[in-house]
């Protein structure tokens, strides 16, 4: 095999197929980044039975061939290239990079052994690329990260006929948005796709700027996966099993008691505060008509409080929150504002959750749909 | 340790103390044995053994009479009464032992705050603070032991000394009914002609390891170089038996003790291979771990199961939950689980235990949005109700309520007629 390519265009193309393997795998054969001659350029690859990566780029070939390199070497070796053309060629086993003055010589990894990449079918539609990124890292943050249960680790897509919605929970809060989508005609169920948290987060940082991601959702006899595509590229992954929870039917229809605040000095106030709160220890959130008090107590050591301008509609109240669950749902809301609402509850034994939505100004509500619904822990006190 | 049939007791009179050694280790003599000839007098003097008498029961707790033939607790009954063909068994009466042992752990706490119960009849006590109001570590030990025998009928022993692993040692000197005061200058000249089994962490394999080295006695112990201990046991472990030959033992008696772990463990009669009677005994055994630790405050978060094979060959399997439970139907869904996992259908199975570890005060984790055992919860709570009102074994799963299709063919498999086999509780979790 032999071919030169542009440095820039292979570092990034590299980069973009070495992403989303894991740090360690458990065959090292995995670890590989596949490189194939096409008609007009080179296909890359990676996949781990788990996830896959491919995308295709120009090159001149002079002569066709396949080889497998070891993904994280060839990606930092590809970043480091100087500003020159590259050019690889094989001799049995032997890899030779040249780019300008510097020479690399790698060993090929036995190509023969590596798996073939899943077979993706028709798209089931299409996704602002812009929204989808945004959107993902605002839900994905509510996802578990605990192993023991792996439904929740994923984010669930649901799909209907014009709208996505994006769900995650950890079981103490939930996340939920929703975004345009453009069905295909073939499509008439809803579809639903629940895809591990880590990966969609790839993903949407991989296609932020890619104009309109296609999404396919394919389910065979073996295994059920999802494939995203834009601009030549395309990344795989498998679905988790097992039944999300119905998380969506914890949001309230409709709640009075609310209160609006700037979310910047919301999130500073909270961090400050919570300087002195041991580990998993919950701030204190009093809402009154003079305004938002936060306070940390319980620690013998220090204590804290600030009062924030606070906007309330509806009658006093006090929460106990968890202060990174709230700062996960502030920094998710996007806007100048931030709602937070207080639900009612009929269980004495425990507080309604709070709901925070994104608000543009003091009066104006956001224009997304963003909902970030967190479970107060008792008061103490 | 020594044999624990009193041949080598060794106990102090009225003695010169100073003070220094303040620490007191108080054991029940033959507790669970005691208890029972408190309901039978007329056994006393005889070979007395406490279990059941089935065939693959163990001693639960024998007289000094009884151990004289060489009896002693957790032998399998046929091994003891093959030594002891005279012993007379008695079935344990665990709602009376815990009774007693409260008392007990009452006389001790009027005498000290600082009480730590290592185990149903065993506890530290430090009197440092005593001295003023009661008189020497001496005295209150005397004092004790005469308060304990007015007002429960039993004997206990006493070890007084300067730490807890020397008070210890002491008090399984001056069994039974006995005390024995270590002066802290005495510390060494009691401790270092003591077999090397005598300290903490000696078990068989070590003992047999030092035994080589030709180190036979503590004393040996203390004079081998440290460099040397650890080199053959381990940093840590030649450390610790060093400082221990020296009597250097800095734990404090502490009052909170927290339980690491909750479980019940129960022998059948005759190997089962019936899964539905596992099953049936997983979740008697499951609520039983929860109501404990419903009662404690306690929820753990890591569910395990053992089983032993008929061949002995013992194995166990854990999983760590999502979030703590101290639900016995969350429990026993988790341990059938792992029983089913373990795909061993046609196994023939001797012992089963449940357990539930890494516990932590119950709500600690925070509260989550919602709970796939509310209604679990709300039926168990219920049934702690009923039990504090009513008492125990009202209220019941269904499966374990005796229908007489059940009974008979649990009673071919499980020894009594009550539900339970063999039950080992335990009490003591470090």
């Amino acid at each position: 095999m032999k071919f030169q390519v542009n440095r820039d265009v292979f570092s990034e193309a590299v980069s973009f197929a070495v992403k989303l393997l894991p740090q360690r795998t458990t065959l090292p054969i995995l670890s590989g980044v596949l490189i194939e001659t096409t008609a007009s350029g080179l296909t890359l690859s990676s996949f781990d039975y788990e996830v896959s990566a491919q995308t295709e780029i120009a090159a001149e070939v002079e002569e066709q061939g396949r080889i497998l390199v070891s993904g994280r070497l060839l990606a930092e070796i590809a970043s480091r290239l100087p500003a020159a053309p590259v050019k690889f060629a094989t001799e049995e086993s032997r890899i030779t990079v040249s780019c300008g003055s510097a020479q690399f010589t790698l060993l090929s990894m036995p190509v023969e052994e590596y798996p073939t990449l899943p077979q993706i079918s028709a798209s089931s539609g299409f996704l602002p690329a812009e929204a989808f990124a945004n959107a993902v890292a605002q839900v994905a943050v509510a996802a578990s990260r605990d192993d023991v249960t792996p439904v929740i680790t994923g984010v669930q897509l649901e799909v209907s006929k014009t709208s996505l919605s994006l769900v995650a929970t950890d079981r103490y809060r939930v996340a939920v948005r929703e975004i345009e989508w453009e069905g295909a005609d073939s499509i008439t169920d809803t579809l639903t796709a629940l895809v591990p948290a880590r990966t969609l987060t790839e993903i949407g940082k991989t296609f932020g700027h890619s104009g309109s991601i296609s999404v396919a959702i394919t389910s065979t006899d073996e295994r059920e996966l999802i494939a995203f595509q834009a601009e030549k590229r395309t990344v795989t992954s498998l679905l988790i099993k097992g039944n999300f929870p119905p998380v969506k039917r914890l949001f309230p229809e409709t709640v009075d008691n609310y209160a609006v605040i700037n979310t910047a000095e919301l999130i500073e106030a909270t961090r400050r505060v919570s300087l002195v709160l041991e580990r998993e220890a919950a701030l204190r959130f009093t809402f009154s008509i003079d305004g938002l008090t936060l306070e940390a107590i319980g620690s013998e050591q220090a204590q804290a409080s600030e009062t924030i301008d606070a906007f309330l509609t509806g009658g006093d109240t006090v929460v106990s929150l968890k202060p990174q669950f709230l700062l996960d749902g502030l920094g998710a809301v996007h806007s100048e504002f931030v709602r937070i609402s207080f639900t009612k509850t009929e269980n004495p034994n425990k507080p309604g959750p709070v709901l925070i939505t994104s608000q543009s100004s003091k009066d104006q509500a956001g224009a997304d749909n963003y909902k970030y619904l967190l479970q107060p822990n008792l008061l103490l006190r | 340790m020594s044999k624990q049939d009193g041949s080598t007791r060794q106990v102090s009179a009225a003695a010169a103390d100073d003070g220094r050694a303040h620490i007191l280790h108080v054991d029940m003599d033959a507790f669970y044995a005691s208890v029972e000839l408190l309901t039978r007098p007329e056994l006393r003097g005889l070979p007395v053994i406490v279990g059941h008498p089935g065939q693959r029961s163990v001693v639960t707790a024998a007289t000094y009479e009884a151990r004289k033939y060489g009896v002693n607790s957790a032998m399998p009954m046929s091994i003891a009464l093959r030594r002891c063909p005279n012993a007379i068994v008695l079935e344990p009466h665990f709602d009376r032992y815990s009774h007693y042992s409260k008392i007990v752990m009452d006389l001790c706490r009027d005498l000290t705050p600082l009480v730590e119960p290592l185990s149903i009849d065993e506890a530290f006590l430090d009197v440092a603070g005593a001295r003023r109001l009661l008189g020497s570590p001496f005295e209150i030990a005397t004092l004790l032991r005469a308060r304990v025998l007015a007002s429960t009928g039993l004997t206990c022993s006493v070890g007084v000394a300067a730490t807890k692993f020397v008070a210890k040692l002491a008090s399984s000197r001056a069994k039974p009914d006995g005390l024995l005061f270590v002066p802290l200058e005495g510390t060494l000249a009691f401790l270092h002609p003591l077999p090397i089994s005598a300290l903490w962490g000696v078990g068989a394999k070590t003992e047999e390891r030092l035994s080589r080295l030709g180190l036979r006695t503590v004393g040996d112990v203390a004079q081998t170089p440290l460099a040397a201990l650890q080199k053959m046991l381990g940093v840590a472990a030649g450390q610790k038996l060093h400082d221990l030959a020296w009597a250097r033992d800095p734990r404090a008696v502490t009052v909170e003790r927290e339980e690491k772990s909750i479980g019940h463990e129960s022998t059948f009669e005759y190997d089962v291979t019936d899964p539905a009677v596992i099953r049936r005994e997983l979740l008697r055994m499951s609520d039983k771990s929860a109501v404990r630790l419903r009662r404690a405050g306690l929820e753990g978060r890591t569910v395990s199961l053992k089983l032993r094979y008929g061949d002995f060959s013992t194995i166990t399997r854990s999983k760590t939950l999502a979030e703590p439970t101290d639900l016995g139907r969350r429990i026993y869904e988790e341990v059938v689980g792992l029983y089913e996992a373990l795909d061993s259908a046609d196994a023939r199975i001797r012992l089963i235990g449940v357990r539930v570890e890494q516990l932590a005060p119950t709500g600690g984790a925070g509260l989550s949005l919602w709970q796939t055992d509310e209604d679990w919860r709300d039926a168990e709570q219920a049934m702690d109700a009923v039990t504090a009102r009513f008492g125990a074994g009202l209220v019941r799963p269904a499966t374990l309520v005796a229908s007489p299709t059940a009974q008979s063919s649990a009673s071919r498999r499980l020894k009594q007629s009550s539900p339970a086999p063999r039950d080992a509780e335990d009490l003591t979790d470090l």
